[in-house]
């Protein structure tokens, strides 16, 4: 047998031997007898084993597959499984760093202060980088304005420098075919056709937004002096032009003043959005919510609104009444007339005024403008009269007047002032240029980070114009609708990829440092002047603007502050700051003129009428369009209707009925030969024949997230200004054939269903009162709560145990912390069809109430995520136990485990769960949030959640982690104040408090036992974690809701 | 009318001979199938394949394929599978409860119903597993010890589920097939081909007929109906667990579980009736399944559509008298709210038409029966939409609240089951004899030795081996 099996092994032995024996022609020989052909020593060599070592098995019985081929194929086969069962996870090779930055730590995150450029407001900010790239943008606690809080379009900011979208290369569009081209042909070109339009004596535009930056400001100045032929145009899509103009013309010079509200105990707010849209709002809201504070029950102020337009300004305020804004004027000289014969005429007022016949006429409530006549009488000195910015001129000149006599003067903060280096162009202005670009006076037009096109009123023909002019020229991040027609676009460095510094205040520089290198071939705006200005391409270095900046700090700044350090100190201190505070310089230009009487006399009423009106209004996502194309502030629900992606017509319930319209209807708009649909939204709390759209949407090229998202107002503007620029009156309205689809991440209820009516209110999950009831009673609240003693043995947490507090009356509803959550747990976008079909992903939201009237409802906002709840219905009902509690209180999810069964989410009374019905990412939009580089946004200590996985609230376990590692590594305990959370952190009103409730010292466990303190849905005994703080409102008791 | 009530109504009709009984109930499985079982046939495959297109949508770009939104976590894949376990109450409440309670005239109609349980529990028993988020890992679902130390939750109810809906297919199974072996040994001394008798051969497992193999059979099928009794009350029992361990308002309600079983044994019958409609017509059963069966069954509708209509009835009480505002709410909601017509649906389905049966007439008619047994079905599947979907789109916090609407997966999936039941029903119809041959001959005039009054002296043996004996 054995014999038989190496038979074949022998020939094919002797064949190699032969073979080989050919090949080399020469024969090896191990030893002496081989040599000699000893048969006996061939035999051993042919048979490699032994006789019988191999006689265990036989060949026959194996079936026909050797040992050796049962290795090869089993060795095959692994190496093949090994070879296709690459991990899915895997996404590419992990490179250490060759040469390790000094700065940075793999895991551990920088923070770099810089300076937000999303508005003409510039709030510091404190950056986190890991690993080199920005991944969450924050308040910077140093800045003395917004003191560590930016707002919600401030924190999604960071997903623009990731933008697929973003131009990569300057582009070049001829004959409308675009064509990347090189920065040193652009600046040869740009160069020479600067130099000639100097020779040949024709004008250079250049187009900028609202100048806040003193060095670019002098860069731009200088751009002059080198190409005098250059003029400045300059706009703000939503600005402060008729406050500012009014102060003028009232006190004579100066600027609007900045108002402490924190020292007001009466508000009136005229139209008035300064805790949305207007003003530094982050500092406003600050302000106003620390006098609407749970814990100051004594200093509650009480806020009048007076408004057409539901804003979130007016949602919270304690009496609010709704006036067509054309009204407004004639409101406030009935009331300034009013208080002017209360206080024994201090003014003369000419006309006949009657407040009284004004509220019955505009069915305003008698008692409430008693109370506000009393109340801004008996709170002299500690009122203030606010109208909004887009109220016309009149209005403004008697809202001063009124706080004039009122003595709210005392009101105006009177060390600080704003600052603008750049004044808006006027019509004239504007008229001018285009006129000239017509006539081919301009051979020049560069757009510096401005889309003229979009925000222009059409009937100036800017459009046309522009066409007309041989070279224009566009800086700016993404393509938009002027760069469309601009012969290059030019691409810009990201604000997070920049140099800047902004001094929007008396004495506060803020600085504005790159915290990444440009992602793209770009250059900072700054930077492509500065190469014209040189006239020379080779002056282009990377880090021109950096050291301009530097010398002119070093010039200026540095200076006049007579610092006892050398610059160098000076200058890495106010980097790392982000924000130097010159306390001497400056403070001797604030001055306030004297009150003008005649400027009072000179008003008058005007006829009134009682048309439709149209009031277009500054959104609170998009800004004035630039950030369309994020997808975050898109998908962001609007404070008040919570609709995304979409603006809309909002009209009262009345005007629906007049107009035969429901929410979806659309109708057309009519001012003259300029027309536009939007579709129709029923807001409560807007006043009768008043038509409100906001502004920012409807770009038509603002990349592939913000194309064609909503309806563009921008066509209805004009330059002929007749009442106010965003305020029309005597405009035609009538019903559209089709409908539309508005998206609401909340169900409209409707608020006469009686079943449903208040039902947050009769289910204890707003628990109110008002400031006088908790005065006299302060445990007014005690017999409401129902906490429940539970059969089972209550789970002991030893050591820290986390929770949270919300105080309702100072939460305003703002959605920073819905933001910040985003960002900070890698919340996917999932589009408007997703949001239709009730799939938004927030982990945070702010839910929306209303009470009271359809025509005048009482407005409640609830920040609501997970409760974390010490026995969490979640948790017992996972089959599979992927949602379970932690011993610090957290209610964990764990998503490897995830089967997704969905039935925590169902058996979540709060319903704060988020199941992913689809990979997101590449669900919305083709997979647009999966293109490269926008990966590099996401926070590395978050996992990217797949398909089919339930999601919530972590009470960003991350940081805890974080803060516990520290602890762990100082070898103390841990502390509650050692974590502070992304909701909390972006909070402008300090709303959020987070810590231990074990530590009796905490804030938290203050909120806990305060009168106040309540948890939701406590008669089912979750025993949450977060408990809120009731919503007081500081109306008379019969007046509570 | 005048009725002799000393005399028992004969379950079988027209005294047949035991010959005749083997012929009749197995020439569905001896002649080929014809034109209007591959029609049938066609129809449920082609209802089959748009279940699995929808499922392989489903399977490709996830859940999100459905209606399924926040909050409404579960919506037609639960009611589907609360609508097919129901459907496969019937089975093993007609096979072990009735033969415990010696009901004879289930006989006839056990088999069919038993196959129906197996079919619809094996229809229900697929959504468990696809309507979660990763089907890829639903043996997460199942207790195995494993790498991750992790061990299954046993709170959940789903995880009773997993159980008691597994459990309760094998016994039905079991109970199916111990049934089955002496037909299986009938149908093997017919049969003359050589496949079908291998395989009659192998399932028969050696059965001859023998007096000692039905004392061993009647001992195991007295064991496993008494094993399958408490099954049917706990399957639907611990499946409406699911709802009512929550906290949920209209889930949260200790009525459930009788009510679950009433509820399922109402639909389950109503889809035996409706089926054996069928099939007794077709294959010239209406002497072995006769009137008399079909009025029994509809008597058990009304007493079971009356339990539930009571349970409506004492939910909204409950609602009431507990106090409870968001209780009270949800059945409000439920009756007058956006998912009204849903409701009244189920009423009217579930509690107004089953009441016509009062009427000899409509309980004896087959189409009204047919029409009854249909919108039974209508309503059973609308009850469990209303619990879940009415429930869960307007629970505690108004902000949270949203419609559910269904999206055409949804509808193919559903589509899908049904095409699957009717699918396995219809193979089954052509494989294995649908009524028991060995149970029918046990109820033949005569088979029994009994004291009747007509003084017929002539004892027919229980057994049936002489039949097969005349085939071989």
């Amino acid at each position: 047998m054995e014999q038989e099996r190496l038979t074949g092994m022998n020939n094919s032995n002797n064949s190699d031997n032969n073979s080989s024996e050919d090949i080399k022609g020469s024969r090896f020989w191990r030893s002496l007898k081989e040599l000699g052909s000893d048969s006996e020593i061939n035999e051993t060599k042919a048979n490699e084993f032994m006789q019988g070592v191999t006689d265990d098995f036989d060949i026959k019985q194996l079936a026909g597959v050797s040992r050796r081929k049962f290795l090869a194929l089993l060795s095959a086969s692994v190496a093949f499984a090994a070879a296709s069962c690459s991990n899915y996870k895997d996404k590419g090779e992990i490179v250490p760093y060759n040469k390790k930055p000094e700065e940075i730590t793999p895991g551990i995150a920088n923070y770099y202060a810089s300076t937000c450029t999303g508005c003409s407001n510039a709030c510091g900010i404190l950056i986190k980088t890991r690993e080199g790239r920005p991944i969450k943008v924050d308040g910077n606690p140093q800045h003395p304005v917004n003191m560590g809080k930016i707002c919600a379009i401030g924190q999604a900011s960071v997903l623009n420098l990731y933008d697929p979208n973003r131009l990569r290369k300057p582009i070049k569009i001829s004959g409308g075919s675009p064509s990347e081209i090189p920065w040193t042909n652009v600046d040869d070109l740009m160069i020479q056709a600067l130099t000639e339009a100097q020779n040949s004596n024709k004008q250079i535009a250049i187009i900028t937004g609202k100048i806040v930056s003193p060095t670019e400001s002098k860069l731009l100045n200088e751009f002059k002096a080198k190409y005098p032929n250059t003029l400045f145009y300059s706009y703000e899509f939503f600005n402060d032009d008729i406050r500012l103009n009014a102060w003028k013309k009232v006190y004579g010079s100066g600027l609007p003043p900045l108002i402490n509200w924190d020292m007001a105990n009466v508000i009136l707010s005229l139209e008035g959005d300064f805790l949305g849209s207007e003003g530094h709002s982050i500092e406003n809201i600050r302000l106003f919510s620390s006098k609407r504070d749970g814990y100051n029950k004594k200093e509650f102020n009480r806020f009048y609104s007076v408004e057409g337009a539901m804003s979130l300004t007016g949602m919270n305020a304690d009496y609010r009444m709704r006036l067509r804004p054309d009204a407004q004027l004639e409101f406030v000289l009935n009331l300034l007339n009013e208080v002017n014969n209360r206080l024994n005429k201090p003014l003369t007022i000419n006309g006949n005024y009657s407040l009284h016949s004004f509220a019955m006429q505009h069915g305003l409530s008698d008692k409430t403008i008693d109370l506000l006549v009393n109340d801004l009488l008996s709170n002299r000195g500690s009122a203030i009269v606010y109208a909004g910015s887009k109220l016309p001129e009149e209005v403004h000149v008697a809202v001063n007047a009124l706080n004039e006599i009122l003595g709210n003067a005392k009101l105006y903060n009177r060390d600080e002032q704003q600052i603008v280096f750049s004044s808006s162009s006027d019509k004239q202005q504007w008229e001018d240029l285009i006129n000239n670009m017509k006539n081919g006076n301009v051979s020049i037009v560069i757009h510096y980070d401005t889309n003229p096109i979009y925000h222009l009123p059409k009937d100036y023909g800017y459009e046309s114009a522009l066409r007309k002019v041989p070279l224009s020229v566009s800086l700016t991040e993404q393509e938009n609708e002027t760069s469309s027609l601009c012969t290059y676009t030019l691409p810009i460095n990201h604000a997070l990829e920049s140099w800047g510094d902004y001094n929007i205040r008396t004495g506060i520089y803020s600085l504005q440092q790159p915290v990444i290198y440009p992602l793209y071939t770009t250059r900072q705006k700054e930077a492509a002047l500065m190469v014209w200005l040189a006239g020379n391409k080779a002056a282009f270095k990377d880090n021109m603007y950096h050291e301009y900046l530097m010398s002119n700090w070093e010039k200026g700044l540095f200076q006049s502050m007579n610092m006892p350090v050398d610059f160098k100190t000076f200058w890495f201190t106010s980097l790392e700051n982000g924000v130097v505070q010159n306390t001497k310089a400056g403070r001797e230009g604030i001055q306030q003129g004297s009150f003008s009487r005649s400027s009072v006399s000179a008003l008058s009423s005007k006829p009134q009428s009682n048309g439709f009106i149209l009031y277009i209004k500054h959104n609170y996502n998009l800004g004035d369009g630039k950030y369309a194309n994020n997808g975050w502030l898109q998908e962001l629900p609007h404070p008040v209707s919570k609709v995304v992606w979409d603006n809309y017509a909002a009209i009262s319930p009345e005007t629906a009925k007049e107009l035969n319209v429901e929410t979806n209807d659309k109708i057309e708009i009519t001012i003259g030969n300029r027309r536009q649909e939007f579709p129709v939204f029923i807001q409560p709390g807007t006043a009768d024949k008043v038509i409100v759209v906001e502004a920012g949407y409807g770009r038509s090229k603002a990349g592939d997230v913000g194309s064609d998202i909503g309806v563009n107002t921008n066509v209805l503007l004009t330059k002929d200004i007749q009442l106010a620029p965003f305020i029309f009156n005597n405009i035609a309205v009538q019903k559209a054939h089709g409908s539309y689809n508005l998206v609401t991440t909340q169900e409209m209820h409707s608020l006469d269903e009686t079943r449903v009516k208040d039902m947050h209110l009769k289910r204890g999950i707003i628990r109110q009162g008002t400031v006088q009831e908790f005065k006299e009673n302060p445990g007014f609240l005690e017999k409401e709560k129902r906490e429940q003693p539970s059969v089972n043995k209550d789970v002991q947490y030893k050591n820290v145990k986390w929770g949270m507090g919300i105080d309702l009356n100072k939460c305003i509803g703002c959605n920073a912390c819905v933001v910040s959550c985003d960002v900070e747990n890698n919340i996917p976008v999932v589009g408007k069809d997703q949001v239709d079909r009730g799939r938004i992903m927030h982990w945070f939201r702010v839910d929306r109430y209303y009470s009271g009237t359809p025509e005048d409802p009482i407005v409640y906002n609830q920040p609501m995520l997970c409760q974390h709840c010490d026995t969490a219905p979640c948790e017992n009902v996972c089959p599979v136990a992927a949602t379970s509690h932690s011993p610090d209180g957290l209610n964990q999810m764990a998503y490897n485990r995830c089967v997704g069964t969905r039935y925590c989410s169902n058996n979540c009374p709060y319903k704060v769960r988020r199941f992913n019905f689809f990979n997101f990412r590449d669900h919305f939009a083709d997979g647009y949030y999966q293109q490269e580089p926008i990966e590099l946004v996401y926070n590395p200590e978050v996992t990217v959640r797949s398909r089919g996985v339930m999601e919530k609230c972590t009470f960003c376990v991350q940081r805890i982690m974080l803060a516990r590692e520290k602890a762990i590594e100082e070898n103390r305990p841990l502390k509650g104040s050692d974590v502070e959370t992304a909701c909390q952190q972006a909070c402008p009103s300090r709303a959020i408090v987070f810590g231990d409730v074990n530590d009796p010292e905490s804030v938290v466990s203050k909120h806990r036992v305060h009168e106040l303190g309540y948890h939701v849905l406590a008669e089912i005994n979750t025993r949450p974690n977060i408990t809120y703080l009731a919503k007081l409102r500081n109306t008379l008791p019969e007046d509570k809701a | 009318m005048s009725f002799d009530y000393s005399k028992e109504i004969p379950i079988i009709e027209g005294g047949p001979k035991l010959a005749d009984i083997d012929d009749v109930i197995a020439r569905p499985l001896d002649t080929r199938p014809d034109r209007k079982f591959y029609i049938a046939l066609s129809i449920t495959l082609t209802m089959l394949a748009i279940g699995a297109v929808s499922l392989g949508l489903t399977f490709y770009y996830g859940i999100g394929m459905w209606g399924n939104n926040q909050p409404n976590g579960w919506a037609f894949d639960i009611t589907n599978f609360v609508f097919w376990i129901g459907i496969g109450h019937a089975g093993t409440l007609i096979s072990a409860i009735l033969f415990l309670l010696r009901q004879k005239w289930r006989n006839g109609i056990s088999r069919f119903a038993e196959g129906m349980t197996i079919f619809a529990v094996m229809t229900a028993g697929i959504f468990p597993l696809i309507h979660v988020g990763r089907p890829w890992l639903a043996a997460y679902l199942f207790p195995y010890p494993n790498e991750h130390g992790i061990w299954i939750n046993f709170i959940s109810p789903l995880i009773w589920d997993v159980f008691a809906v597994s459990t309760y297919f094998t016994v039905s199974l079991i109970f199916w097939y111990v049934g089955l072996i002496p037909d299986l040994a009938t149908l093997r001394d017919r049969t003359a081909g050589k496949i079908k008798k291998i395989l009659y051969s192998i399932f028969s497992l050696g059965w001859r007929h023998s007096n000692r193999h039905w004392h061993h059979y009647e001992m195991v099928y007295l064991v496993l109906a008494g094993f399958a009794t408490p099954l049917v009350l706990s399957v639907h029992t611990i499946v409406s667990f699911d709802f009512a361990v929550s906290v949920l308002p209209g889930w949260h309600t200790t009525i459930f579980p009788p009510y679950f079983v009433a509820g399922a044994v109402f639909s389950g019958f109503a889809m035996v009736q409706n089926v054996l409609i069928f099939v007794r017509k077709i294959f010239n059963f209406e002497h072995i399944i006769t009137i008399n069966t079909l009025e029994r069954m509809n008597k058990v509708i009304i007493l079971t559509g009356s339990m539930v209509g009571y349970a409506y009835a004492m939910e909204f009480f409950t609602a009431w008298y507990s106090g409870n505002p968001a209780e009270q709410f949800v059945f409000i909601n439920r009756a007058f709210g956006p998912y009204a017509w849903a409701y009244w649906t189920m009423v009217s389905c579930n509690v107004i038409f089953p009441q016509l049966f009062w009427f000899r007439k409509i309980r004896r008619t087959i189409p009204y029966m047919l029409i009854i047994g249909i919108l039974v079905n209508v309503g059973m599947w609308f009850e469990r939409f209303v619990i879940i979907v009415t429930s869960l789109s307007r629970d505690y916090l108004p902000s949270s609240w949203r419609m559910f609407y269904p999206t055409l997966t949804d509808l193919g999936i559903l589509t899908g089951s049904f095409g699957l039941f009717f699918t396995l029903l219809l193979l089954f119809i052509k494989t294995l004899p649908v009524v028991s041959i060995s149970e029918v001959k046990s109820v033949l005039e005569g088979a029994q030795p009994s004291h009747l009054h007509n003084g017929s002296e002539e004892v027919i043996s229980h057994s049936s081996n002489d039949s097969g004996v005349n085939h071989a």
